[in-house]
Parts: structure tokens; sequence; C-alpha cells
């Protein structure tokens, strides 16, 4: 159980750190052999980037990738404040 | 009434160009100001800065942006500052801009902001240099903008930042971790200013709505929470007769 929390922050820290990903919005959750993502990025290359950065510094690891691409459409509605 | 959009951390590099730009192109129709807040690029290099600035020039309303953490990675911000400007951004450091919208007046001021954590949660100018420094940076920052405020007198205030004033946008990130995304001290700025909203971003796992302790409405509009291009307040001001 310990191994995997220090696995897991390696794994956050490389995801943070390397200028492929940057991202410090990504969660990384170790489980046994799988190491699952999840949170936004910007566009669908990012999310590749994430999973080709893991398979390096963990390659032993079956990557489950639920990042999604965050919407960038026009929004629905607007809020008042009153 | 005024319209304000707004949105943070898009993160923007030359993998996502253009990606914002057709709802971008119709933010006229939705608003009439459009703030960023922060983390505007991935690793705060000057060719990201271009990308943001070709995203976000020569729209129908003005733009005011403050940087965030990722906009200071390359230790370049004064230049991405200045790329930003160059293409008609207002660019805001313990600065403010006023505009002029359906006869009202709308005052924005802004900074980066950075961390330290929320009332009785947070650290102190004690120690080592490097925590000195740190909570420094935020006490600095702080007088900025509750400087910036005071010096505004619009009908409406808006306090533009990254980093978090309140705690209660952060819900959904782990608690350990407040301190480094946000500060009560920014918080004090809005209260102690009548400023009628605070807008940030940075906080990608927590909510929109939260409020100040002095009771100032706070939204945290980070991209993946507001999930659009961007979002809409429409803020009434209040008529005083003289």
């Amino acid at each position: 159980m310990t191994s995997e929390q220090y696995l897991a922050a390696h794994l956050r820290r490389a995801v943070a750190e390397d200028p492929r990903t940057a991202e410090l919005g990504v969660r990384v959750t170790v489980r046994g052999d799988h190491v699952l993502l999840s949170g936004d990025v910007a566009c669908e290359q990012r999310r590749a980037a994430l999973e080709e950065v893991l398979g390096e510094v963990a390659p032993e690891l079956h990557v489950m990738n639920d990042v999604r691409v965050v919407p960038a459409g026009e929004p629905m509605g607007e809020e008042e404040l009153r | 009434m005024i319209r304000i959009a707004a949105v943070g951390d898009v993160h923007l590099g030359e993998d996502a160009r253009g990606l914002l730009r057709p709802a971008l192109e119709r933010v006229g129709e939705h608003a009439d100001v459009l703030l960023l807040a922060g983390d505007l690029t991935r690793h705060g290099t000057v060719e990201e800065a271009h990308v943001v600035a070709d995203e976000f020039a020569d729209l129908p309303v003005p733009v005011v942006a403050v940087l965030g953490n990722h906009d200071h990675h390359d230790d370049r911000a004064n230049e991405v500052s200045d790329v930003l400007t160059d293409h008609g951004l207002h660019v805001l450091e313990g600065t403010a801009v006023r505009f002029k919208i359906n006869g009202r007046s709308l005052g924005v001021a802004g900074v980066k902001g950075f961390g330290g954590g929320f009332a009785g949660k947070c650290g102190s100018m004690f120690g080592e240099r490097e925590m000195k420094s740190f909570i420094g940076h935020t006490v600095e920052i702080a007088g900025m903008l509750q400087n910036a405020l005071e010096a505004l007198d619009t009908d409406v205030k808006v306090a533009l930042m990254h980093y978090s004033p309140v705690p209660d946008t952060l819900r959904g990130e782990p608690p350990e971790i407040y301190p480094f995304l946000g500060s009560y001290l920014l918080g004090e700025a809005v209260d102690a200013t009548g400023t009628d909203l605070a807008i940030h971003g940075h906080a990608h796992f927590g909510t929109e709505h939260g409020l100040t302790p002095g009771g100032v409405r706070v939204r945290n509009v980070a991209q993946p929470i507001i999930r659009s291009a961007y979002t809409v307040y429409c803020l009434e001001p209040q008529v005083v007769e003289s």
C-alpha cells in the first residue's frame, strides 16, 4: 500500500514536471498494476501525451485514461447576480 | 445591466490554437467584457503567449487578463504580458481598468494572487527564508489588489485573480493542498473595498460558486469547471440617487 502511494506521487510529479504534459490538473491513482488518470485537458494531443509520459516512467502499469477534453463551446446561459 | 464573460486556465499552446476562437468570435452577443483568470499558457513561453494573443485579439469586447502560475513557469512573465498587451489585451498586476457600459461604469482590478491558505490553516512570515518569501509574496500581492480596488470609484467593482480568495470554490480539491490554491489575504482585500464580485481560476477540481466572509460573491471560472469557452455573469449596478 505504501509503495503504491510513493509510486502515485512519483507519477503525479512526472505529469506535472515533464514539459510534454505540464498538467497539474490531472489526478493519478494507482491500484495494483493499474493507473487511473482523471481530469480535463485542452485537446486530444495532451490526452495522448499523458499516456506517453506514464508509459516511459512506469511501463509495467496498465493506464486507464479517463481524462476528458474540456468543452470549448459557447455558454448555454448566463447567471444573473442581484 | 453589465454582462461579464470570464474564463481561466485555458492553457493554450500551439496544439490548442484556434479551439476557443469560434465561441470567442460571438462573445459580443453574450457579454460586454471578457475576463481571463490566468494560466493562459502551458509553460509561460513567449511562443505560447503569441498563441494566446492570436486567440483573444480583435474581439468585439475588451479583454482583461491576469497571469497564472503556468504563465510564470518559463520565468518570462513580463515578456508574456508584453505580447498580450501588444495585441490589445489589458494585462493587470496590481493595476485596474475602467469601462463605460450602458451608461454605467465597470472597474476591474487584477493580480495573479498566490497561496498561503485560509484563516486558521495558513502559513506565516516566519522561519526559513523560503517560508518568509512564500507568504511575503502573497502579502505583497494582496496589498496591491487592495490598493487597486480601493482606487476604483466605479458603479461596479470586480476583482480578477488566478488564485482563490476563499476556500468555498475549492470544494472538490483535497483540503491538504488548499494552501497552494489560494489565500484568505486576497479575500480580505476584496472585503475591505466594496467589491461586487471576485473571479478566479486555478482550482480545476473545485466548484464555481463561493462567498467571501464579508458576503461578496466569488466565482471559479477555471475552464474544467465552467465547461465552455467562457461563462457569463450579469450584474445590475445599484442606482444611487445623488
